[in-house]
């Protein structure tokens, strides 16, 4: 989890290294689909705080029903992008919207293809 | 006629390098003041020749001593500070006592006399380097056999490991040494000027290095990155990229929460901006009792939190007043 911090935080930082050695970069994403849902990734992480805060006053009985009904207007005003909800798990290979193994991010077919490729780390084959 | 000579000469060296370059003026610019270098130190030459030539002359000469007597200590009295009338006597006997060119030697003497006068002037001034007080200071190192088969088999050995790392031991014996002698004990020898700090023209005509010299950079940075040859230094690489954990793994990297545990905790002391009673109040409590129980934010977080929710109660307080 550090390691990836460190990572996004680089990215963030447009401090690339120059790699020793020419290596593949990806400069488009699978489809349009996958490329939604990225858009829908960043904007769910920036209006995460604010969605917080305002459930958490929608969602207490101590304040008054006014005040709360307020909140949900205000809530439903925020772009519809901006919600967890809307994001999808796909592959991040072929994006393949079902049959993803959330530990891997991949569909189940890529994964089939990398372990018995042998490219998968402490991947075997089952066998009992 | 030798000044003549040598002029030719020079042009003539002058001709034939503007005949070998381009022509453009600069180089010709540089050509004359090559050439007026070496004029110059020709010129010296021939100073030096001179001086030889008249002083073989007034060997030569020894017409009556009386006249070149007399020549010689207007000159003496004419360069600085006059010697001791005593001294001089003693040069004029002693070069007497010579067998050969007495004149010759007696101003030789005179003039390591002078020489003489100047140091010692010097040394009250304190103008020169003591070197006494440079040795006072110095002692001799000495190495036990033991430790020189040490030290030349450390030689013969790789001085660096594969991090890059100078090996050790050598660092605690340098460090043993420096214990031994500390460098701010003893008097100031004062051979070293103190190097004028110029002020850093730290603003350059550019503000901010210039696209191109990014570009630059980078291309630099590509050209000097080989690839890996072997896996440990495709770790390393991996390592400064970040896709590779640092070892032993530190738990903390990238969390530098220098807060204490109760500024994580006790914060009622936020609370200041709500009012003491009501709902309001109540559901603030609350809020705060969850972020007491939360590891995962920074107490800069915690209270960005809290102003959100005073923020947001300010903009609803004709709103709450209605009610």
């Amino acid at each position: 989890m550090a390691a990836a911090a460190l990572w996004w935080a680089l990215r963030a930082a447009r401090q690339v290294l120059p790699s020793p050695c020419p290596v593949q970069v990806r400069s488009y994403y699978v489809d349009w689909r996958m490329l939604r849902d990225v858009k829908r990734r960043k904007l769910a992480y920036e209006y995460a705080d604010e969605r917080l805060r305002i459930n958490a006053i929608r969602k207490n009985s101590l304040l008054p029903k006014e005040l709360q009904e307020v909140a949900d207007k205000e809530i439903a005003a925020l772009p519809r992008d901006s919600c967890p909800v809307r994001i999808r798990n796909r592959c991040v290979l072929t994006s393949r919207p079902r049959g993803v193994r959330r530990r891997w991010r991949l569909s189940r077919i890529v994964f089939r293809h990398f372990a018995d490729h042998a490219q998968m780390s402490g991947v075997q084959r089952a066998m009992w | 006629d030798k000044s003549t000579a040598s002029k030719d000469s020079t042009t003539e060296g002058t001709s034939k390098k503007q005949e070998g370059t381009a022509g453009t003026p600069k180089q010709k610019l540089l050509d004359i003041i090559g050439s007026m270098k070496v004029e110059v130190s020709y010129r010296k030459k021939l100073q030096e020749l001179k001086a030889r030539e008249s002083k073989k002359q007034a060997l030569n000469r020894q017409d009556g001593p009386d006249s070149e007597g007399t020549q010689r200590t207007t000159e003496d009295i004419q360069r600085g500070k006059p010697l001791n009338p005593e001294l001089v006597k003693a040069a004029s006997a002693v070069a007497s006592s010579f067998p050969l060119n007495k004149k010759q030697t007696e101003s030789e003497l005179l003039a390591q006399l002078r020489r003489h006068e100047e140091t010692t002037d010097k040394q009250r001034k304190g103008d020169t380097v003591n070197i006494r007080n440079v040795i006072s200071e110095m002692t001799v190192k000495r190495q036990s056999p033991a430790q020189r088969g040490v030290r030349i088999s450390r030689r013969i050995s790789l001085e660096f490991d594969e991090d890059s790392q100078r090996i050790r031991p050598e660092r605690f014996s340098s460090q043993s040494f420096d214990s031994r002698r500390s460098l701010k004990v003893g008097k100031r020898l004062n051979i070293f000027t103190k190097a004028s700090t110029e002020p850093e023209h730290a603003l350059k005509t550019v503000s901010s290095p210039t696209i191109w010299d990014l570009e630059f950079a980078k291309e630099i940075a590509a050209i000097t990155a080989q690839p890996p040859r072997n896996g440990f230094e495709e770790m390393i690489w991996w390592t400064k990229e970040g896709i590779l954990w640092e070892y032993p793994i530190d738990n903390e990297v990238g969390m530098e929460d220098d807060a204490e545990f109760h500024e994580h905790i006790f914060l009622e002391k936020h609370l200041e901006g709500f009012p003491k009673e009501g709902p309001i109040r109540h559901f603030m409590e609350l809020v705060i009792c969850g972020l007491s129980k939360n590891p995962y934010l920074s107490v800069k977080q915690k209270v960005e939190h809290i102003e959100w929710f005073e923020k947001y109660f300010e903009e609803k307080k004709e709103f709450l007043q209605e009610i």
